[in-house]
């Protein structure tokens, strides 16, 4: 039993999940993170490094890291891919000129060894504003089915309001866990 | 070291050092790791108790890591129930903290923590700390925080932040479920107001780096 195994079942003992937040900087990153956990949302500012929350969800330890989006920033996020179980892609769905910067980041953390293993959820944000693009639009956009390498899923939410957080994280979570902890 | 000359009995116990250095699962004591160069995780969580002293001296934070904010919330009800932020004074609210104050001459490294005895019947609770980072960059930092009632372990936190962001401002809010306290525990805690204290040890690259400790009573209200 290799050392990676090991690990592997100690997580699994643990029901631990890693899930990193990615996307351009205002995305809305901490929003989604801090209304998912029922936190307020008034004081949000630019994310100048990460938030952690650690929270037990449906059974699960989950470790959710939100990292800043600044293009300053991003060179720093390839330190966060290791053991990552999940990434969540942010998208801000009334920023049109910004799709296809968001295209090229997404699609190179698609390359990333290290995030081989990772289920994609992609979460098309501010759907509360006017003009946003909807799921399928961005889907189309960002030519999300060519992506053959990870399992993946694109969600509608509002992290404003809250909608549609959690079918989106149920899904995020339930397929984890079917990869994770039920393959031996 | 300036902190040994507080300890009392640091040359009896040289002996049970000298005699089972390397046994992974002895208890270690507060004696033994202040005469080691460098102290590792494992170490600490082999402490059997709260220290008395400091564990590393200020000077030994090279990373210049500084904590900027600590915050808890209630779940449940979604107050805050604590808040303290640097380098604007403490703000607070609601009624079931009423006062924090910090003691010289350690302080920034020690808070002192003042409930009502509601605190202990919480369910749910996020508690948050907000750090800065220097101009270095760190590989691998981690948290282990223990909080003791006297002798008798009540919780462990052990959390690898690994990689931290040069110039970077972070946040890390562990929720939890509050431990299930026996009802005559409680009651002591609440009788006993300060002797349920916390370590909290900061490591990097598995060296440890900053000590903070703080105390706690939860008899707020009840004099």
């Amino acid at each position: 039993m290799g050392f990676l195994t090991i690990l592997k079942k100690m997580r699994q003992k643990e029901k631990e999940m890693r899930i990193l937040m990615l996307g351009l900087d205002n995305a809305g990153k901490t929003t989604l993170l801090r209304r998912f956990n029922g936190e307020e949302i008034d004081t949000v500012a630019p994310t100048l490094g990460f938030n952690i929350k650690t929270l037990d969800y449906k059974g699960f330890k989950l470790n959710m890291w939100d990292v800043g989006g600044q293009k300053s920033l991003r060179s720093y996020w390839r330190n966060y891919f290791e053991s990552t179980d999940g990434l969540i892609w942010v998208v801000d769905s009334a920023d049109k000129r910004r799709l296809a910067d968001c295209k090229k980041e997404l699609f190179s953390l698609l390359q990333e060894e290290r995030l081989a293993g990772a289920t994609l959820l992609v979460f098309t944000n501010k759907q509360d504003l006017p003009g946003a693009l909807s799921a399928e639009e961005i889907r189309d956009l960002l030519e999300l089915p060519k992506i053959k390498t990870h399992h993946w899923q694109i969600f509608n939410c509002s992290a404003v309001t809250g909608d549609n957080l959690l079918p989106g994280m149920d899904w995020l979570v339930t397929d984890i866990s079917a990869r994770i902890f039920t393959l031996d | 070291m300036s902190l040994l000359s507080n300890s009392k009995s640091e040359n009896s116990d040289s002996s049970i050092v000298s005699k089972q250095p390397s046994n992974a699962d002895l208890i270690v004591t507060e004696e033994m790791l202040l005469k080691k160069d460098k102290i590792t995780p494992d170490d600490v969580l082999k402490l059997p108790k709260i220290t008395e002293n400091y564990l590393c001296s200020p000077d030994a934070n090279v990373y210049n890591i500084d904590f900027i904010k600590f915050k808890i919330r209630d779940l449940d009800s979604g107050m805050v129930l604590f808040e303290i932020a640097k380098p604007t004074s403490i703000s607070e609210s609601e009624d079931v903290n009423l006062e924090v104050e910090e003691i010289d001459p350690n302080s920034g490294r020690f808070v002192r923590y003042q409930f009502t005895p509601q605190f202990l019947k919480l369910k749910t609770v996020g508690a948050t700390v907000e750090f800065t980072i220097g101009s270095k960059p760190i590989n691998k930092f981690r948290m282990i925080e223990r909080h003791f009632f006297r002798d008798k372990l009540l919780k462990s936190f052990d959390f690898e932040f690994g990689f931290c962001i040069p110039n970077s401002k972070n946040t890390c809010e562990h929720i939890y479920e509050f431990p299930n306290l026996p009802p005559e525990l409680i009651d002591e805690m609440v009788k006993n107001p300060f002797e349920t204290r916390s370590d909290s040890f900061y490591f990097i690259d598995e060296t440890l780096m900053m000590h903070n400790k703080a105390d706690y009573a939860y008899d707020g209200g009840l004099k």
